[in-house]
């Protein structure tokens, strides 16, 4: 078996192009580029909010406290714009970003306690979002100071006050502490990157040692070779276990580097949940990777060694990802936790423990019977594969 | 010393035949019977060549007298080693070697003739007593640390030679071994199934070249629609030509089709 595996090592080994482009550069460019992703449009969030936003303001002189209440408000800035100048032109040229506009008797409207109605013309296509959501925070500013003024008016104490605002206020209690919260977030998407990769990275070399012994005609004289045919499937399995094994735990290096480094450039709880993960977490992330480089690397070589070419061999596996994809995405679904239900069913039990080992609440029961259970789903699959490798109607389809 | 007795090999038939088709002597519900109580033996120093069309049945018969494929019914035995009782001491016996090259492209040749060495469970020193051996007998030596994939088609015949022989095999099984070849890179096996020869190994080849059996060939073995309808010797086998081994091969065939028809029909 070890002679088996050393050679197929070498050989992959040896193609360093594919090596490079098809494991180390989605080992470590995945990362970069996911979290590259969070932090530009963490950034990008920022720079909207602290953007200062120009705005014009129409008929100042029914509302004077409305206009005084934007001049006062830091992040604005009031251009002076003329009655017939078109808003939309102004907003497409970038002259102001918000126009407002104060129709006549409003502060008579709102002086007999009656609701006035602030025009606000904006571009909601243009990160309207954002504008839109502090145009809002300073005019609730103003309404909260309406209304406790209309309500001072009935001589309310403060305790009466808040009743009347609020009757019913809401004490929010969460069990779950900030490890378990971003925890859950961070966890959620760990199996996306590292089953993937586990997967991926045994693709190429799977296809080598089946279809490609096939094609090059080397399967025919290795057959023949005096070696028990479960030590040729064993040798070959391993390598492609150890490969998807390797590039799922530099993965989660190369996932753990990223963190490190610009966890805190996102969010400052993430930097935080990243700092209490210990090497234990680590190990039994990398134990649940075990069965599941094992079930990819069995269903991977069969495939490999039914397929007559290249070609049909990645024909093959490529629904291979949409069947891992949705274990995954299954876990990600609200509502689906780990309990001994989903424990049972196979990729989406080692997703949900994933999830669970980085939150920091995981029942080391589900642990053991999910690592029970799909080392014996990766031994049966394994069972298989050696079958094939027996059959002749496989080994010799042509 | 190679001896097959009424060697038969079977495979379920995937498409369902097309009746409108002229019926193939082989078929039967379901069935292909790809090979059809095949007997011949070839002594040591022999060189048994097996003759016929494309498709006779050439490639399954060596497949199973080399243990890739298990029979249906029928007998083979390689020096005294039936080939379904023990196959693996079966395979320690042969040296195979196919049409392709059979070489790993990223390994060197050395590599590669070290390889199988390994899998036939030579020790380290004995391996390399034997590699430089042949690498000596070959030529080898120069391109030994060279890829396969950068050899030119000469070098990789030589290595995949080198590569068959590594353990000291009793018997030789070449199948089609010079299809496709250049005559320089033809004229290096041709030579190798001269001194195997010579050393009195056991030597079957399947060919389509019928200058290489005149040359080489002491016995034939005619195949044609699964069925042996030849076994003797060279001799014996031009003389029903004329003389002529080409007319001879034609005539064979010709006549075991038309038996054929008859009996499909």
């Amino acid at each position: 078996m070890w002679i088996v595996y050393l050679k197929e090592m070498r050989s992959l080994l040896r193609d360093r192009k594919t090596l490079i482009f098809t494991i180390l550069i989605p080992i470590f460019a995945m990362p970069l580029i996911g979290f590259g992703f969070a932090y530009v449009a963490q950034s990008m969030n920022a720079r909207a909010q602290a953007q200062e936003i120009k705005y014009a303001i129409f008929g100042a002189h029914n509302a004077p406290a409305v206009a005084a209440l934007f001049a006062r408000e830091s992040g604005f800035r009031t251009v002076p714009l003329d009655k017939s100048v078109n808003i939309k032109d102004a907003i497409g040229d970038g002259r102001i970003k918000v126009a407002f506009n104060l129709p006549e008797r409003f502060d008579e409207v709102i002086n007999s306690s009656q609701q006035a109605g602030l025009e606000l013309h904006f571009n909601s296509a243009d990160a309207g979002d954002i504008v839109r959501k502090r145009v809002g925070a300073v005019v609730e500013k103003y309404n909260s100071a309406l209304r406790q003024k209309a309500l001072a008016d009935f001589k309310l104490t403060p305790p009466q006050l808040a009743f009347v605002l609020n009757p019913v206020r809401l004490d929010e209690r969460s069990t779950a502490n900030q490890r378990e919260r971003i925890g859950a977030l961070i966890g959620g998407m760990l199996p996306y990157f590292l089953l993937f990769v586990c997967l991926l990275a045994a693709t190429y070399p799977a296809i080598d040692l089946g279809a490609g012994e096939k094609e090059a005609g080397t399967l025919e004289t290795l057959l023949l070779a005096p070696i028990a045919r479960s030590e040729l499937v064993m040798g070959k399995f391993m390598v492609l276990f150890s490969v998807g094994l390797a590039a799922a735990l530099l993965m989660v290096t190369s996932l753990g580097v990223v963190l490190r480094f610009f966890a805190a450039r996102i969010d400052a709880d993430l930097a935080a949940v990243v700092s209490t993960l210990g090497l234990g977490d680590l190990a039994l992330v990398g134990l649940m990777l075990v069965p599941t480089a094992a079930i990819f690397a069995s269903v991977l070589l069969a495939m490999s060694i039914y397929a007559k070419s290249y070609k049909e061999a990645t024909g093959m596996m490529q629904p291979l990802v949409m069947v891992t994809i949705l274990p995954v995405v299954l876990a990600m679904v609200p509502g689906v936790e780990l309990n001994w239900l989903w424990a049972s069913v196979p990729l989406t039990n080692i997703a949900l423990a994933m999830k669970e080992i980085v939150k920091g609440t995981m029942d080391y029961q589900k642990f053991l019977m999910i690592l029970f259970s799909s080392s014996v789903i990766a031994a049966l699959l394994l069972a298989w594969c050696r079958n094939w490798f027996g059959r002749e109607q496989v080994l010799f389809r042509d | 010393m190679i001896e097959v007795k009424n060697l038969s090999k079977r495979f379920p038939q995937a498409n369902k035949p097309d009746k409108s088709a002229r019926r193939d002597v082989r078929e039967s519900e379901g069935w292909f019977n790809a090979v059809r109580n095949v007997s011949f033996h070839c002594a040591p120093g022999e060189v048994l060549g097996l003759l016929g069309p494309n498709g006779a049945g050439k490639t399954t018969t060596l497949r199973l007298l080399a243990t890739a494929l298990t029979p249906d019914s029928g007998t083979a035995s390689i020096n005294g080693i039936d080939i379904i009782d023990q196959p693996m001491l079966a395979r320690r016996q042969i040296g195979f070697l196919s049409g392709t090259t059979g070489l790993y492209g990223r390994l060197t040749a050395r590599e590669n003739v070290e390889y199988f060495g390994r899998l036939h469970g030579m020790a380290a020193p004995q391996l390399k007593r034997r590699c430089d051996e042949l690498f000596d007998q070959l030529q080898i030596h120069d391109f030994s640390h060279k890829r396969t994939d950068e050899l030119s088609t000469g070098m990789k015949q030589k290595c995949s030679i080198a590569r068959a022989v590594v353990h000291e095999p009793r018997v030789i099984i070449l199948d089609e071994p010079t299809t496709g070849l250049d005559v320089m890179a033809a004229k290096v096996l041709l030579d190798f199934m001269a001194s195997s020869k010579r050393a009195g190994i056991p030597l079957i080849f399947s060919t389509h070249h019928l200058h290489e059996v005149e040359k080489l060939c002491d016995r034939v073995c005619v195949i044609n629609g699964g069925a042996s309808v030849f076994d003797g010797t060279t001799a014996a086998f031009r003389q029903q030509g004329g003389g002529d081994i080409f007319d001879a091969f034609v005539d064979v065939i010709n006549r075991t089709n038309q038996s054929n028809e008859r009996s499909a029909a």
